[in-house]
C-alpha cells in the first residue's frame, strides 16, 4: 500500500456516506426523543395499591342528606380526611385538587372529592359543605357520629387524634393527610401523599381516566 | 425549546435575585417579603399567613408574637409530619421562630406559618390583611398580607 501517487482529494467533496450517517443519527435522536418516553410504562406520582379487595362501602351525612361511597360508582373518588379549622394542610390539598381538576377539563366530571371530617364535634354538615364548596363547588363534605367517622377512617388506614393546645385554638386534630383514590369499580387504587402538588395529581388522575 | 427558555428565565431570575439581595444586604434589620395567605371560606375560622423573613442584622433575632385586626388571636404554628405519618400542627416549640443573623426563614405550606385564629375579616382573593410582627430585638413591623393563590 502506497499513497504517494494518490492526488489529494479536493477539500469541498465530503465522503458520500457522511450525509447518510448524519441522517441516521437524526432519525435515532428523534426516535429517542419522541418515541422512547412513550414506550415506558406510566410512573404514578402516588403510591399504587394492588389489592383486588373492593373498598368497603360507608354512609355518612352531608348537608344534602346521606352520602355513600357506592353513590359514586363509575367515577374516581378522592377520599380525604380533614377538618374546617385546619388552616394549612387541608386548604393546600383541597386547592391542589381543584387546580388538578381544572387541568383535567371535561374529564373532571368523572372525579368526585369527598372530605370526611375528623372533627365531627365542630364540623356540622352545613359548615362542611360551605367549606369544601369554597374550593370547588363539586366537592362533598361528610360527617357523622364520632364512632362512625372513626370506623370509616380506620377502614381507609387514616389515623387522627385531637390534642388540646394552650392557645386560642382550643384543640387541633392531627390526621393522615393522604388522598385515597378509589377507581370506577370501587377498588382503592392509589394513595396520594400530602404535598404531591396539582400537576402531579392531575397526571395520575388523567392516566387513571385514560 | 420551551425547557431551554425556562432554564434561561430561571437563571436570569436567580441572577436578578442575587443582585437584589446584595443590593439590600447593607440595610440592617428585618425584611419581610412575599407575604401571602390562601383564600378560605368564612366558615373556616382559622387561616394561615406565609412569608419569607430575612434577618439582615449581625445578631440573631426571633419572631416572638404577631397581631392583626383581621384575627381574634394570632399564634406562631408549624405543620409537620408526625411519627404516625400523619400531618400534625402545633404552636412552635418555645413560642418563637429563630431568625439567624444574615439568614432567611421561609414560612410556607406544610411548615411554619403565622396562624390567624377566629378570623375577623374575610380571606377573599385580592384582600390585603394587616399584620404586625413582634421581634425579640428588632422593632415591630406592620405590613399587608395579600390573600391569593400561591
Amino acid at each position: 500500500m502506497t499513497d504517494t501517487q494518490a492526488k489529494p482529494r479536493p477539500r469541498s467533496s465530503l465522503p458520500v456516506w457522511l450525509p447518510v450517517l448524519l441522517g441516521i443519527l437524526v432519525i435515532l435522536a428523534l426516535f429517542a426523543w419522541f418515541v422512547l418516553p412513550r414506550l415506558r410504562p406510566y410512573q404514578f406520582n402516588g403510591t399504587v395499591i394492588q389489592s383486588e379487595m373492593p373498598s368497603t362501602n360507608f354512609t355518612l351525612t352531608s348537608a344534602d342528606g346521606p352520602v355513600s361511597l357506592s353513590d359514586y360508582r363509575g367515577r374516581l373518588v378522592l377520599l380525604y380526611f380533614g377538618y374546617t379549622f385546619c388552616p394549612d394542610v387541608c386548604p393546600t390539598t383541597l386547592a391542589d385538587v381543584n387546580k388538578a381538576l381544572d387541568q383535567l377539563g371535561n374529564k373532571a366530571e368523572d372525579v368526585q372529592l369527598i372530605m370526611v371530617s375528623v372533627d365531627p364535634a365542630r364540623d356540622t354538615p352545613e359548615k362542611l359543605a360551605e367549606y369544601v364548596e369554597f374550593f370547588n363547588p363539586t366537592f362533598v363534605g361528610v360527617t357523622g357520629a364520632d364512632e362512625d367517622v372513626r370506623r370509616v377512617a380506620t377502614l381507609y388506614n387514616v389515623w387522627y387524634e385531637a390534642h388540646d393546645e394552650e392557645g386560642a385554638s382550643g384543640y387541633l386534630v392531627d390526621h393522615t393527610a393522604t388522598l385515597n383514590v378509589i377507581d370506577e369499580e370501587g377498588h382503592l387504587k392509589l394513595l396520594i401523599g400530602y404535598g404531591t402538588g396539582a400537576d402531579a395529581i392531575a397526571a395520575d388522575l388523567d392516566y387513571m381516566l385514560r | 425549546m420551551k425547557r431551554f427558555k425556562t432554564r434561561w428565565a430561571v437563571a436570569a431570575l436567580a441572577l436578578a435575585a442575587t443582585i437584589g439581595t446584595v443590593a439590600c444586604s447593607e440595610d440592617a434589620g428585618i425584611e419581610i417579603s412575599d407575604a401571602w395567605g390562601r383564600p378560605s371560606p368564612s366558615v373556616a375560622t382559622a387561616g394561615a399567613f406565609f412569608m419569607t423573613i430575612t434577618n439582615n442584622g449581625a445578631e440573631d433575632d426571633a419572631l416572638v408574637a404577631a397581631t392583626s385586626p383581621a384575627c381574634g388571636t394570632v399564634e406562631l404554628h408549624e405543620s409537620f409530619m408526625n411519627e404516625e405519618g400523619a400531618m400534625a400542627m402545633q404552636p412552635v416549640p418555645g413560642g418563637e421562630i429563630t431568625l439567624p443573623a444574615g439568614g432567611s426563614v421561609v414560612l410556607e405550606p406544610g411548615g411554619l406559618h403565622v396562624m390567624c385564629i377566629d378570623k375577623l375579616q374575610d380571606f377573599t382573593e385580592g384582600a390585603d390583611l394587616e399584620l404586625t410582627l413582634r421581634f425579640q430585638n428588632a422593632d415591630d413591623t406592620t405590613f399587608d398580607v395579600e390573600i391569593r393563590e400561591p
